[in-house]
Parts: structure tokens; C-alpha cells; sequence
């Protein structure tokens, strides 16, 4: 839902990062206001999960020039923790099993994190399984997982589908999905992408990563961007997905080269 | 390694001499076995760093602390016990038997019995000849022998307290469980001072008999504990066998388990924490004497500040011991760049068709794992409490259930 | 190389080098002193630094005691009832192939390594021992235009001294260890590598060593350096023939690679293992050690041990320059009466260094093979990386299969990680194979040459192929 008095909830200005040296990337600026759904979209190695994980503020990567703003404040300096309290997620593409970690306690602390930062109450741990149990149904997750470890043992699925169910009781501003589609059956894609669209409101955001066209025909971008050598290089709405769809992504090569001779 | 009949000469050693001058002569029914120990200390060396199992094991603190006997401690600072728990206070001077209704299927064993069966594990596990193993036996003059036949429905706890004596303290355990027999045993070993504590069990399992024996070891930074475990067992038994040890300036943990004729159920669990300048040292030692046993071995250490901590594993499958299952993981966390960890599992096999494997890792928390956390808006410090707790954790659910009164978990991480 | 033919040969019997070349032998009496140790510094023209060298082993081996901590069961050794040195009678000076006497080249012939100018292998070039001396090298001057030294270590001493006293003794010191200090002692020949600053190796360098009297004992010394940026691959096979005592190869090898060089050494070890009742057999206790003090450096070993009745080595790499590599791949294979006690030490000391171990045991008969290994992190290793894999196959139920990793971390930001399983060859297999016409043997050598496949794919070619037939031989009857 496109509105443009909306508030800016991020802006990313010429941000050039490397993981060990190597640069990944050169140069990106997007703008992401409230009530935006966007897709970012590239081939494998174009620097789409660099980004994410630069904005989640991943250790490994360096940011060497270029700035992010939330809500029109520095991001880059803030902690990873500090990020997701006040608002920003990122679903990981692969999230990582934490054996011997309660799922559900891990949870409880997360969600605690995020609401006292809103200045909200914390929530006991009945209260807080009473929430947990009603944003279940959001994913159609089987409550027995809370009782694993976290991402221990799940498969593919169940793990995309733990990472939108944190995403509903952290109820982000800005939300990342890393390539959240990778590795679905068309069953497990939809329940996420129903759990994403109705998460999805007028004062928060969503950035997509995706290969594929098929996750787009469910969460309905406002914006849809290309990202070629560590640079989103055509942006459009969700007619340039489909042209993707269609062309392949040789044609932004070509773009990218134009770019390279100016 | 074979010992030289020439005693050496170590601090240990003369504070060995001194101990055994300070000791009243042998009486009461450990008599004999208290000479034939104090016999034998004089020609053994106490343990060096120059031995293979003693090279990260420097025991020389001992030598530091009062070479006596500590004839009774005072009572153990420990929670109140439940109606479901029978508790035995040891070393208090009193019979810890006294005033105790032993549930039903425990029954203590006679001077005649315990004379009759004290040792014979020791000589079937090669534990015959170790020093830590004939201190205890020359020092201790009162043994918690028990009979458990049957179901014993409710734990048993063992407590001692060694409190902050100076000196040196011996608790001698022995357990027969008959056929089918099934037991839950606690035992607390506690200290705040400068003190030894020197713990023998030996247990001796029938066919289909079950024990699941917990040591929960909290001690100080100038205690010590030598906390030796020989257990044997017949096939169709099932052995579980947990420790949690943290806090010592030294300790040295050897459980030992036989299965004499294979087909029996062995799992170890074991975790150690050390900070500061302390030391853990566990060896362990399982060997199938028949086919078809089965280990579970999983032995974890967390090391901090100054600590150091040592693991050595051996798993034994003889030619005997065909279809034999064992698996044992060594996993440890390595918290400072002060801290050391030594690891060696060691397995050695003379039958083809066998299922062995061991692993090891040494590593500090995962990095991805606290991102993770982080990213979901948890500090960096609890994201480690949470990674830190979760690892002892596998080890700490095993206990006996009556270990939670002791609140283990907390008091493990207790400065971490 | 063709080593399909070469092998062909073998499979007929048991030990196809098992022969004795009958040839006129220098010895020197049996025995050892300190005058024996000039003496040998004589015959051999040395310089005064290298004589110091031996005298101050040997002074120092007189303190030492033999090692017991590996628990191999074998009958002291009378180190007076050896011979020291034992050169083949020829003209003193062999300028050429040409004047290597015919019996020499013969016998390496029958070895598969042809040495002569028609039959020689044309991509690799090798130095040839035989008993304590080098008796030719191929190829020398064509790696002479690339800058590359590859000689016998007698020659390196007279004609490039500064270079052997610089690096001589440097990874692998006189007063190592009992065997190692024997060596320094007595060494009488061995093979020297010296690739120059930013030069790849233009071909693969070989030794074979042939032990050939039967109361000798073989004490090479091979030390490889290699420059700034250089990268060699470096093959050694070993063979020797039938006798009913044990003889005693006690080798030192030193490995040094600077920033960015790069060391494959590559060990085919097929040394006589005695007879089914462990009846004579080569004793194979050796030194292998490698120095990656250059950033960026990597030494890698490869080995396949089938022979021996006795091996105790242990190549290792000391980890020193920041990033550099270490790696250890073995295929260790014991029959019969054998022993076996073998790994690697990985020791990390610079930042970023990374290693790896695959080590597969494979045990019949009556032998025992061990793997002994050694991870350290040092204080400053951060982000150092190990990872092991040690496997052991069992065949029968009276062979032994152990495993001893030593396991030290100092560092937090280290990781180490190591992972042991026992197999056999299981009956599903073998039907499964067999249901699909393959016949028993094969079945049985091609799920070994699975079991060992991670290990025989760091071989150079030549190497793999005649590796996966040796082991198949040494097999043959242990199965079924």
C-alpha cells in the first residue's frame, strides 16, 4: 500500500559493505516507508542476503561506506539485539539450531526484549504462552514445538514457519525475509505467506528476498527491485517481476554494463 | 607405565607420610583393609605429572593442605528433604543409619558382608594399585554398605559436608543390587575450606538391576576432591552414572565400569565447570568384557578465568565383546583465552563387529548462535547465559530427580 | 607411469619385492661409537658444522631411552648388531647415469622405477637410495634451468652447504626424540628439494628408497624447502627384501614452506612387513615434521602404509605463519602380525591457520593399528580451525583398531573437532556388490578402496591407482 506522506521507516544511502575484505556491496539506496510491501530479487551472489544481514548488523560484515537510517536515526552503530528491539527482523534463510535451547523460553525472552523497548508490560510466562499459543494458529504450528529446542530437528518448513511465528509476537516495523520461500512445499508457502500478509499493515514494512515469482503472486509487492554486483540497479512495481520471470536475468546484465560505462 | 619400587620423593609424597603418622592404628571392621592400604601407600608414589594419566593432573595443592583425619563434620548446609527422599548424613560422627527408616528394599550390609565384598571390584577393574583409590581405603573406617533388593521406590540422598575443616575427609561407599533390583541415589559432596574429600563407591549390579547413581559435587577454591566410581555389571543391568562438579581448586574424577560378561546398559553423563586458577580432571574408563553392552557416553566441560580442564576417555571393546554399541562425545567450551582444555577419547577396539565412535569439539559459544539471539533482541550477555545454560543442561536434567532441591544449575553458574 | 602394468606384476604373490640384489657392498663393521659416527662424516667428505651436527646427536641419543608410550611389542633392538653404512661398490664419481653400475639399474628396473635415459618416467624425476647412498637422479638438469635443486643430500651438503646448514635440523632438531637423534647421528643419505622464490616445480619429484643388505640400517635424512610463493609435489616409495630378522629404517624428514609456498609430500610405504608369523619385517620408526612459517603456506601429507612390520610416524605440521595450511590424509593398512602406531600433530600457532586430518585405518589378522594424533591450539591461534576424521575398518575378529587423539586448546576463538567411527565390511555389502555379479575379492577391494577413497584423491595420480591395487594385494585372504 503505497502512500507517500507515509512516514520513512528506513533509507539506505549509498551503503557499501565487504565480508574478509571482499567487497559485496557498492552502492545501494532504497527507501522504505510504512505500509510498503517490497521485493528485492537477483541472482545467487548479487548481494541480496549481504544486505539483510548488513542491516541486522551481522558481525561478519563491514560496512565501508554508505549509511542506513531507521526512523530517521543511525542504525549502523546499534547492536543486533538493540535493532530487533526497537523493531527491526530479519528471517533468516537458514536459521540455526540452537540445541538445548527452549524454544519456548527463548521466545518468552525475545518478546520481553521487544516489549519492554515499546514501553510495554512484560508478559509472565502464562501470560506469555497464552499469547504464544493464539499467534500459533497464525502459522499453523503444532504447539509441541515449543517445547523443542530452537530450529533443533525441524525440518525446512518448520523452521520458515518459526521464524514468522517470532516475527508475529515481535511485531516489527521493518521486517526482512530472507528467501523465507526457499525450500517450501506449495502448502508450507502459503501458510507463511498468509501469516506474512496478515502481519502487513499500514504503519509497518516488509522487504522480500526472492528468487521466484511464485512467493510474489501470494504477498503482492508495491516495489520490486533488481540487485546485480552489489547494487539494486532497475526498480519498478510487480510488472518487473514478471518480466524477470520472463526475460531472465540476462538483460540486467546488459543494464548493469550500461551502468559500468557511465 | 611401571611403577618404580623406589618411592619417590614429592611434597605429595612426605604429606602422604605425614597423614598416615597422624592416623589413629586400624580398628573396628575396616581394620584389614585399613592396614593393607597404609601398607601399600608406603612403597606407592603419589601421583606425578611424568605418569600418562597424571600429566595434567598436578595434584601438589593437596600437599598444601593439613595432613589429618577428619574424624566428624559438623551438620551439611543442604535443603530440606521431602517425605519422598530418605536422606543419610555422613561423617557427623554419627550413625547414619540412626533415626532412619530405610525404605523398603535397603538394608544396610553386616561387618561379615562388607568384609566379603569391599574390594572385589576394585580388583576386577584394575583400579587395584591406584594411589587415590588405597588413600581412601587406608583412611576410611566406616563404609555406606546397602543391599537394595527389588524396587526401592523412593531416592536416596548421601550427603557430607566437609565444610571448612582443615584435614582430610573419607566416605566409602558399597552397593550390592540383587537381581532387578532398582535404586536412585543422590550423592552431595560439599566443601567451603581447606579440605580433602576423598570418595569411593563401588557398586556391583545382578542381571536387570538398574542404577542411576548422581554426584553432585560443590566444593571451594582451596578444597579438593578425589572422587573415585568402580562399577561392575552383569548383563541385562543398566547403569547411569551423572556428575556435576564445579567449584574445586582440584578435582579428579574417575568413574570405571566394567560389563563383565557384556550386555549390560551403561550411560555416562558428566559435566565440569572451572574458573579462576581450578583444575578438573575426569578419567574414565569402560570396558566390555562380553558382547552386546551398549555406552552412552557424553562429557562436557566449561572452562573459564584460569581453569583448566581435562578429559581422558577410554572405551575398551576386546575381542569378546562383539555387536558391542558404544558411542561417547567429549564436548567443551572454552570461555577465556586463559583456560585450557585437554581432550582425549580413546578407543580401543579388537572386534570387527562393533559400533564405536567417539567425537570431540572444543570451541567457544557458537557466534551464529548469539546472533541469532541478538538478532531477536536479546543482549549479547544473556544470549550467552542462554547458550552457557543450555549446554550444561543435557547434563544437569540426568540427575537423580531429587537433585533439583540443590538447585544445580544455578549453583554451577554461580560467577561465571 | 604405468603403473596398471606395474602392479599387474605384483599380484601374483604376496611380497614382489621380497628379492635380494647381488651386488659387491662397502660395509663398515657393525657396531656404534662416536668413532663410527666421524667415520661415516668421512667417507662422505663433510664439512666440520655438519661432523658438530652428529656428534652433538649422537652425545645426546646416549642420554635418550627408545619411546614406550605407543605399547608396540617388539624385542629390544641391539644397536651394535647394525650396520651403519653399506654403499654399493662403484666409480666414486657417477657423472652419468651411463656409469651407475648395470646391476643397480636393473635392480630399480624390477622396482618399476627405470632410471636410464630411453625408460625413464618423463614427468617425474627421481632419486634413487639404495642402501645409505644415493645412486642417481634423474632429471637434474632439466629442473636445474627452473632454478630447482633436487640432488642426494651428499651432494647438497657439498654443493650448496649454506643452504643445508640454514635449514638442516631447523624443523626436526638433533635432540627431538630417540630416533630422530640416531639419525642426526648417522645419516648417510637421503634426498634434498630447494624450489626458489615464486618457482612451480616443473614436474613431480620422487625418492625410492631400497634397502637391500640384510643387516644394514637405512637412515635417511630428506629436507625440502621451498621460497616465497613455490610449490612442489613430492613423491617417496620405499621397498626391501625378505629377510627373517628385522632391519631398522629410522628416517627424518623436514619439510620447510615460507609465505605463500606450497608442500605435497606424498609417502607410497611398502617396505617389507615380515611373514604371517611376524617373522623379520622393516622396523619404520620415523620423524616427519613440516614448518609452515611462511603467512600463507600449506604442507600437506599423504601416505598409505601397507608395509612394515613396525610403523611409529607421525608427520606433523607446525602451523606458524598467519593463514597458513596444514593437512594429513593416511591410509594406514595392517595384516597379519603387524604394528602400526601412526597420525599426525597438527600444532596451530599463527592466527587463521586451518588443518585437516582424514585418517582410515584398516586392521586384519592378528595386527593393531593405532591412530595417534595431536591438535594444539596455541594462545595466539585465533580463529584457527581443525577438523579430524579418523575411521577404522575391521577385517576378523583378532585385529586391533585404537584410536588416541590428543585434544589441547588454549585459544576461545579456536575450534577443534574430531570424529572417530569403527566399521567392517558388512555382509549387505558385500551380497549387494556380489547379487550384481562382482566377485567376493573385488567386492571386498572395492568397498576398501571406498572406505579410503577421501584419501587416495590427494594422491597424485600415479600414486592412487597403484595404492588402491596395493591395498587389495594385501588383502588377498585376509577376508572370508
Amino acid at each position: 500500500m503505497i502512500s507517500l506522506d507515509a512516514p520513512v521507516l528506513i533509507e539506505i544511502r549509498d551503503l557499501c559493505a565487504c565480508v574478509d575484505d571482499q567487497p559485496i556491496l557498492n552502492g545501494v539506496n532504497l527507501t522504505i516507508r510504512a505500509g510498503e510491501i517490497h521485493a528485492l530479487m537477483g541472482r545467487n551472489g548479487s548481494g541480496k542476503s549481504t544486505l539483510s544481514k548488513v542491516l541486522a548488523g551481522h558481525p561478519a560484515y563491514k560496512v565501508t561506506e554508505g549509511s542506513v537510517l531507521y526512523r530517521g536515526e543511525d542504525l549502523l552503530p546499534l547492536e543486533p539485539d538493540e535493532r530487533s528491539r526497537i523493531g527491526l527482523f530479519l528471517g533468516f534463510q537458514y536459521p540455526v539450531e540452537i540445541p538445548g535451547v527452549s524454544n519456548l523460553e527463548f521466545l518468552r525472552v525475545s518478546t520481553n526484549a521487544r516489549r519492554l523497548e515499546q514501553g510495554l508490560e512484560e508478559l509472565d510466562t502464562f501470560a506469555f504462552e497464552d499469547f504464544v499459543r493464539e499467534r500459533l494458529g497464525l502459522v499453523q504450528m503444532d504447539p509441541a514445538f515449543l517445547d523443542r529446542s530452537v530450529n533443533e530437528g525441524f525440518s525446512g518448513g518448520e523452521k520458515k514457519r518459526n521464524e514468522i511465528l517470532q516475527m508475529a509476537l515481535l511485531e516489527p516495523l521493518v521486517a526482512i525475509l530472507d528467501e523465507t520461500d526457499s525450500g517450501l512445499d506449495i502448502d508450507a508457502l502459503r501458510i507463511v505467506s498468509g501469516g506474512v500478509n496478515q502481519l502487513a499493515n499500514v504503519d509497518n514494512a516488509t522487504l522480500l528476498i526472492t528468487h521466484y515469482q511464485r512467493l510474489l503472486d501470494l504477498i503482492k509487492p508495491d516495489y520490486v527491485h533488481v540487485m546485480a554486483a552489489g547494487r539494486i540497479v532497475r526498480s519498478g512495481d510487480k510488472a518487473l517481476a514478471l518480466e524477470l520471470e520472463q526475460r531472465g536475468y540476462e538483460w540486467v546484465d546488459r543494464e548493469l554494463d550500461a551502468l559500468e560505462m557511465t | 607405565m611401571v611403577e618404580s619400587p623406589i618411592k619417590n620423593s614429592s611434597a605429595l609424597d612426605d604429606w602422604c607420610e605425614r597423614l598416615l603418622h597422624s592416623l589413629e592404628a586400624p580398628s573396628g571392621p575396616m581394620a584389614a583393609c585399613q592396614a593393607q592400604s597404609r601398607n601399600q601407600l608406603e612403597t606407592l608414589s603419589a601421583p606425578h605429572r611424568r605418569q600418562e594419566a597424571w600429566r595434567f593432573c598436578d595434584l601438589a595443592p593437596i600437599a598444601e593442605l593439613e595432613p589429618r583425619q577428619i574424624r566428624s563434620l559438623g551438620e551439611p548446609s543442604a535443603p530440606s528433604v521431602s517425605d519422598q527422599v530418605t536422606r543419610l548424613v555422613l561423617g557427623t560422627g554419627q550413625d547414619p543409619f540412626a533415626g532412619v527408616t530405610l525404605p523398603k528394599g535397603l538394608s544396610p550390609l553386616s561387618d561379615a558382608e562388607l568384609k566379603h565384598s569391599l574390594g572385589q571390584t576394585f580388583n576386577l577393574a584394575t583400579s587395584k594399585g591406584q594411589w587415590p583409590v588405597a588413600l581412601n581405603q587406608a583412611i576410611a573406617s566406616q563404609v555406606i554398605g546397602l543391599r537394595v533388593r527389588g524396587t526401592v521406590d523412593n531416592p536416596l540422598e548421601l550427603v557430607c559436608d566437609a565444610g571448612a575443616d582443615r584435614g582430610v575427609f573419607a566416605v566409602r561407599v558399597l552397593l550390592l543390587l540383587e537381581e532387578k533390583a532398582k535404586l536412585e541415589l543422590l550423592q552431595v559432596q560439599l566443601s567451603s575450606g581447606a579440605n580433602l574429600t576423598s570418595v569411593l563407591v563401588e557398586a556391583h549390579l545382578q542381571s536387570e538391576a538398574k542404577l542411576r547413581h548422581g554426584l553432585l559435587a560443590f566444593g571451594h577454591p582451596q578444597a579438593a576432591l578425589l572422587a573415585h566410581l568402580d562399577v561392575e555389571q552383569e548383563p541385562s543391568s543398566d547403569v547411569s552414572l551423572v556428575s556435576v562438579c564445579q567449584g574445586w581448586g582440584v578435582i579428579r574424577h574417575e568413574p570405571q565400569l566394567i560389563q563383565l560378561n557384556g550386555g549390560a546398559k551403561s550411560q555416562l553423563r558428566a559435566l565440569q565447570l572451572v574458573q579462576a586458577n581450578q583444575l578438573a580432571d575426569t578419567h574414565s574408563c569402560v570396558r566390555f568384557n562380553g558382547p552386546e553392552g551398549t555406552l552412552d557416553q557424553l562429557h562436557k566441560a566449561v572452562a573459564a578465568g584460569h581453569g583448566r580442564s581435562v578429559f581422558n576417555g577410554v572405551v575398551q571393546v576386546p575381542r569378546e565383546a562383539q555387536r558391542t554399541d558404544a558411542a561417547q562425545l567429549s564436548r567443551s567450551l572454552l570461555l577465556s583465552d586463559r583456560a585450557r582444555i585437554d581432550t582425549k577419547p580413546e578407543l580401543e577396539i579388537v572386534a570387527d563387529d562393533v559400533k564405536c565412535a567417539h567425537g570431540a569439539t572444543v570451541s567457544r559459544l557458537q557466534p551464529e548462535a548469539l546472533f541469532y539471539l541478538q538478532s531477536r533482541g536479546i543482549s549479547p550477555d544473556q544470549a550467552a547465559q542462554l547458550l552457557l545454560r543450555a549446554f550444561c543442561d543435557e547434563v544437569i536434567c540426568m540427575l537423580p530427580s531429587t537433585a533439583g532441591a540443590w538447585r544445580p544449575l544455578a549453583r554451577l553458574l554461580d560467577g561465571v | 607411469m604405468t603403473s596398471q602394468s606395474h602392479v599387474g606384476q605384483l599380484v601374483s604373490q604376496p611380497y614382489k619385492y621380497g628379492f635380494v640384489t647381488e651386488i659387491e657392498t662397502e660395509k663398515i663393521p657393525k657396531g656404534l661409537d662416536e668413532d663410527v659416527v666421524r667415520l661415516i662424516s668421512e667417507k662422505k667428505n663433510e664439512p666440520q658444522f655438519l661432523l658438530d651436527f652428529r656428534i652433538r646427536a649422537y652425545r645426546h641419543w646416549l642420554k635418550l631411552q627408545a619411546p614406550d608410550w605407543a605399547g608396540l611389542g617388539y624385542p629390544p633392538i641391539d644397536y651394535q648388531d647394525i650396520v651403519y653404512y653399506a654403499a654399493p661398490k662403484q666409480k666414486e664419481k657417477k657423472n652419468s647415469l651411463d656409469e651407475v653400475d648395470p646391476t643397480l639399474l636393473e635392480t630399480f628396473d624390477k622396482l618399476g622405477i627405470p632410471l636410464s635415459e630411453q625408460k625413464r618416467l618423463s614427468n617425474v624425476a627421481v632419486d634413487a637410495v639404495f642402501d645409505s647412498v644415493s645412486i642417481a637422479t634423474t632429471y637434474k638438469e632439466k629442473l636445474a634451468e627452473h632454478g630447482v635443486v633436487f640432488c642426494s643430500i651428499t651432494d647438497a651438503v657439498n654443493e650448496y652447504p649454506e643452504l643445508v646448514r640454514r635449514y638442516l635440523g631447523t624443523v626436526v632438531p638433533s635432540n627431538d626424540n630417540y630416533f630422530a637423534a640416531l639419525n642426526s647421528a648417522v645419516f648417510s643419505d637421503g634426498s634434498f628439494v630447494f624450489i626458489p622464490r615464486g618457482v612451480e616445480c616443473p614436474m613431480e619429484l620422487s625418492s625410492y628408497f631400497r634397502i637391500n643388505s640384510g643387516d644394514i640400517g637405512q637412515f635417511e635424512r630428506t629436507l625440502i624447502v621451498a621460497e616465497e610463493g613455490a610449490s612442489v609435489s613430492y613423491l617417496e616409495g620405499c621397498t626391501a627384501p625378505m629377510f627373517d630378522t628385522n632391519t631398522l629404517h629410522a628416517a627424518v624428514v623436514e619439510l620447510v614452506a615460507l609465505d605463500d609456498a606450497s608442500i605435497k609430500y606424498s609417502t607410497v610405504q611398502n617396505w617389507y612387513a615380515g611373514d604371517e608369523n611376524g617373522v623379520g619385517g622393516i622396523y619404520n620408526f620415523v620423524t616427519k615434521r613440516g614448518h609452515c612459517c611462511g603467512e600463507r603456506s600449506k604442507i600437506s601429507w599423504s601416505q598409505v602404509e601397507t608395509g612394515s612390520a613396525i610403523t611409529w610416524k607421525y608427520p606433523s605440521c607446525i602451523l606458524q605463519g598467519a593463514d597458513s595450511v596444514g593437512e594429513f590424509y593416511s591410509v594406514a593398512l595392517t595384516n597379519h602380525r603387524q604394528q602400526a602406531d601412526t597420525g599426525t600433530k597438527m600444532i596451530h600457532l599463527g592466527p587463521r591457520t586451518r588443518s585437516t586430518i582424514v585418517s582410515k585405518g584398516i586392521s586384519a589378522g592378528h595386527s593393531a593399528n593405532s591412530y595417534r594424533g595431536l591438535v594444539q591450539m596455541g594462545p595466539k591461534a585465533v580463529n584457527a580451525k581443525n577438523y579430524s576424521q579418523c575411521d577404522s575398518m575391521l577385517i576378523g575378529d583378532q585385529a586391533g583398531a585404537n584410536t588416541y587423539p590428543y585434544i589441547r586448546s588454549q585459544q576461545p576463538d579456536a575450534s577443534i573437532e574430531h570424529e572417530a567411527s569403527t566399521c567392517r565390511i558388512s555382509e549387505d555389502q558385500l551380497f549387494y556388490l556380489q547379487s550384481r555379479g562382482i566377485d567376493f575379492e573385488a567386492a571386498i577391494s572395492m568397498i576398501v578402496s571406498g572406505f579410503c577413497r577421501d584419501v587416495f584423491s590427494q594422491l597424485p595420480m600415479e600414486f592412487a591407482a597403484e595404492a588402491d591395487k596395493l591395498l587389495a594385494l594385501k588383502l588377498e585372504g585376509s577376508v572370508g
